[in-house]
């Protein structure tokens, strides 16, 4: 157990939600993996740097 | 305020989901977080629409998805349109004999219309009911519903022997279970 590696308010397993019987299985889990691999990539430093610049416009005004 | 620290802690929290639904959207990673930046400083100009206890992840994607709209609509010399006729002229011909890998799903989503393209993303990456996704788009379930079809008619035209090997079993069946898709497809082998 990583404890470090703490789940984030607000981070549900985004993949568990709605399946459609619509598409086929294969292209459902594709598209989610396509999603998730991006949702994995740590978020760059400009958006931390860009909500704390918000942060601090909340606070100063 | 605490209420707006919060709103903040949420968006924050939800900056993956958007950064993969940007990048699905436009399949390109600067362009994405530039329409993710975007999303975030008109979600927190806007903060005070945003109606708490509603679904700020839908919310966020409309927005995102307004900001990616108005960014077309400024870019077009070097996009898809919604009717595909600009699709042509970007990396790949839109040859319905083109086959891609099945890797290449993020090139064939670039293939789709951009309606299409969002509604496939919406109700199967982003977790979204498809109600949600018909307000996030703003029309009715069924056009969503339609949309996705056409999507995975294409994607399956496109992926489709890829996915057989795969999985191990042909496409077409599968297919043919969920609504029977009465598509005409050309002579077999």
């Amino acid at each position: 157990m990583v404890m470090s590696e703490k789940i984030k308010p607000g981070e549900q397993p985004e993949t568990a939600a709605a399946s459609t019987e619509q598409v086929p299985d294969w292209l459902q889990s594709r598209l989610r993996r396509m999603f998730s691999d991006v949702m994995d990539e740590p978020v760059p430093d400009e958006f931390k740097a860009l909500l704390k610049q918000l942060e601090d416009k909340e606070r100063g005004s | 305020m605490t209420g707006h620290d919060h709103f903040l802690e949420q968006v924050t929290a939800l900056l993956p989901a958007l950064r993969a639904f940007g990048r699905s959207l436009c399949g390109d990673p600067a362009r994405a977080d530039d329409l993710v930046q975007d999303t975030v400083l008109k979600a927190w100009t806007n903060r005070e629409q945003f109606q708490s206890g509603s679904n700020l992840k839908a919310w966020l994607f409309t927005i995102l998805r307004n900001c990616y709209y108005s960014e077309l609509r400024h870019r077009k010399f070097e996009i898809e349109d919604p009717d595909g006729v600009c699709a042509g002229q970007v990396a790949i011909a839109p040859d319905h004999d083109a086959k891609l890998h099945l890797r290449d799903l993020s090139r064939a989503l670039q293939q789709l219309p951009v309606d299409q393209r969002e509604a496939l993303i919406l109700v199967c990456a982003t977790g979204l009911s498809y109600e949600e996704a018909a307000d996030v788009c703003q029309v009715a379930v069924g056009t969503i519903k339609s949309r996705i079809a056409r999507a995975r008619d294409r994607l399956v035209e496109l992926l489709g022997d890829d996915a057989a090997l795969v999985t191990g079993h042909p496409v077409v069946g599968a297919l043919a279970d969920v609504d029977g898709a009465s598509e005409p497809r050309s002579g077999g082998l």
